[in-house]
């Protein structure tokens, strides 16, 4: 059996491992959006808290995720919670970040001009610094999605199921056809996940600043 | 009206950026705070809105202490404007201006009839404006809306933070034109922050010349100009302001004080004499000579008593009679517009009682711009 022969066999289940592979990542970014939006906003406020924070992130980001998979089984076990949150914690830092450097850039001047004539601080986020960050933010959840799609592929060996489960009894195996066929849907998935998020980011971009 | 009250104001217990600062805006008054950087102009402007609080001292507007209002609705009813403008660069201009309106609630009609008025005020037609972004227009385009926005709630204060100082002369000058065009009728209060000293005699009707933290000066640009309380005022205005504004300089200002007179009998020789010995190049001709001030009949200069040395002439066949005399209070302008009209070469100046208290001779004028030329090379 060669390789598209291969794959049209199992389509099925390719689509139903894409599917639950989309299913972890997108659950796993959107909690990092839901926790790491509002922290990102919490720690421009003050340099001294964006740096610790942003530093206890990072060192989640050096993780090699292999470890950090195999670190969480004792406290969570397996299945598919414990990838969501390992995942959750990888997509974290680029959110953080970027919502951070989209609040922290938004034009002291235009602050100023706004508490001056008498806007209230909530008013200001919501009507001046959100909107101009946006884009940024919006850069970091797609960075976030993208690279999760691929770390996702590892939450297979704790049993989250994905297009892991393919690369894993692939290698087991010594099947290229199965490795493949775990390795290319999760890499066309990262590209069209990047260009659909890349004409949303684009989209968001308010129109006096494009 | 705005009233100070011995405002302070230090950061972190640190050296005082503002000191027992006291000083009173009347209502409808255009108000300059000068000052080089650091003098704390832009805090004390900034304490009217209560974007900084005074760590003592207070602040009335009105009568009323601002400790005791909300500083939301206290900003709302006064102007903002900054140097850097500030324009909410994902909003058009009419967006822009409508802000403080649309959190007001006014309704859209009501808000958008505003937002025209303001553009059609600040000299950019709605028309073609309202619907811009603020990086579609130049920088003095959106100091004119910054000045519309400010304007939005027809506020009675207005805080202007070196409004003009980032735009060309010439868009400056413009802007500045207008705004006094505009406080003409309006008639608002505005506290005005500036570096710029010629900005500040041209808008100012009070000028608050800071340093360190106090008040150096607090008066009309006149005043501060002629009578600068101290060397750093004198200093700060230049020396060389007041022949920019010639209108502001008066004939006791530049008359020589120094007034010999010759009598009528004297012959050419003596006369050249006193000139050498006295260190003028006029002599005023009169009946005698004494102390006591007296009618002049005649002037004779230099030049006409040179020629006649060796003859036997007194100052009577010499002197010029042809001369006029004038107001001490007249200013520079009017002096030399007179001089020229009459071609005169010398003019007497008089004070209120009508006594000789000077003259103005060309060389006198030629003497006082010469000191001027001095003092701006120096400087």
């Amino acid at each position: 059996m060669n390789f598209f022969e291969f794959m049209s066999y199992r389509m099925g289940d390719i689509l139903r491992l894409a599917l639950q592979h989309m299913q972890i990542t997108g659950m796993a970014v959107l909690f990092a959006i839901i926790i790491g939006v509002p922290t990102g906003i919490a720690i421009s406020r003050n340099a001294k808290t964006a740096n610790i924070v942003i530093g206890i992130a990072n060192i989640f980001q050096t993780l090699p995720s292999l470890a950090l998979f195999g670190l969480i089984i004792p406290i969570l076990g397996i299945g598919i919670v414990p990838s969501i949150f390992v995942l959750f914690l990888y997509a974290l830092l680029p959110i953080i970040k970027n919502t951070h450097i989209g609040i922290s850039n938004v034009d002291a001047s235009v602050i100023e001009a706004g508490k001056g004539m008498g806007m209230k601080v909530s008013q200001i986020l919501r009507i001046v610094e959100l909107p101009l960050a946006l884009p940024v933010i919006m850069g970091g959840i797609r960075i976030s999605t993208v690279i999760n799609i691929g770390t996702a592929t590892i939450a297979a060996l704790i049993g989250a199921g994905g297009l892991g489960d393919f690369i894993f009894r692939g290698i087991s195996m010594a099947d290229n056809n199965l490795i493949l066929a775990g390795a290319i849907p999760t890499a066309i998935l990262a590209l069209s996940v990047d260009t659909i998020l890349g004409l949303v980011e684009k989209s968001i971009t308010p129109k006096g600043l494009k | 009206m705005i009233e100070l009250k011995n405002i302070s104001k230090s950061f972190n217990g640190q050296m005082k950026v503002v000191d027992d600062l006291s000083m009173t805006i009347e209502k409808g008054e255009f108000v300059v705070l000068i000052g080089e950087s650091g003098c704390g102009k832009t805090t004390t402007m900034k304490m009217i809105n209560r974007l900084i609080d005074p760590t003592g001292g207070k602040i009335l507007i009105d009568g009323k202490d601002i400790r005791h209002m909300d500083p939301i609705a206290l900003r709302r009813n006064i102007g903002y404007v900054i140097q850097k403008v500030g324009l909410l660069p994902h909003m058009t201009v009419g967006q822009n201006i409508e802000l403080i309106p649309m959190l007001k609630e006014w309704d859209k009609q009501k808000r958008k009839e505003r937002a025209e008025e303001l553009l059609n005020l600040v000299g950019l037609p709605p028309a073609e404006y309202y619907g811009r972004y603020p990086n579609e227009l130049s920088g003095g385009q959106q100091q004119r809306v910054g000045v519309a926005r400010a304007l939005a709630i027809n506020p009675d204060i207005i805080l202007m933070d070196e409004p003009f100082s980032a735009l060309d002369p010439i868009t400056r000058e413009q802007l500045q034109k207008e705004l006094l065009t505009l406080q003409d009728d309006l008639h608002k209060t505005i506290v005005f922050v500036t570096h710029d000293m010629d900005e500040a005699l041209k808008l100012g009707d009070k000028i608050a010349v800071m340093k360190d933290g106090k008040i150096l000066q607090y008066d009309t640009p006149e005043e501060i100009l002629k009578n600068p309380k101290d060397e750093f005022v004198e200093y700060f205005v230049g020396k060389d302001r007041l022949w920019k504004t010639p209108e502001l300089l008066y004939a006791k200002d530049i008359m020589s004080k120094k007034v010999i007179t010759v009598s009528l009998k004297r012959s050419p020789a003596h006369a050249i004499e006193k000139m050498k010995e006295k260190g003028v190049n006029t002599l005023i001709v009169v009946d005698k000579e004494a102390q006591q001030v007296q009618k002049p009949l005649g002037v004779v200069t230099r030049r006409e008593l040179s020629h006649a040395v060796t003859h036997d002439f007194t100052m009577q066949d010499l002197m010029n009679t042809k001369f006029e005399t004038i107001d001490e209070s007249m200013n520079m302008v009017d002096v030399l517009n007179f001089m020229t009209e009459k071609k005169l070469k010398n003019i007497f100046v008089i004070d209120e009682q009508k006594n000789l208290v000077g003259i103005i001779t060309q060389s006198s004028i030629l003497n006082v711009i010469t000191e001027a030329v001095t003092d701006y090379e120096e400087a």
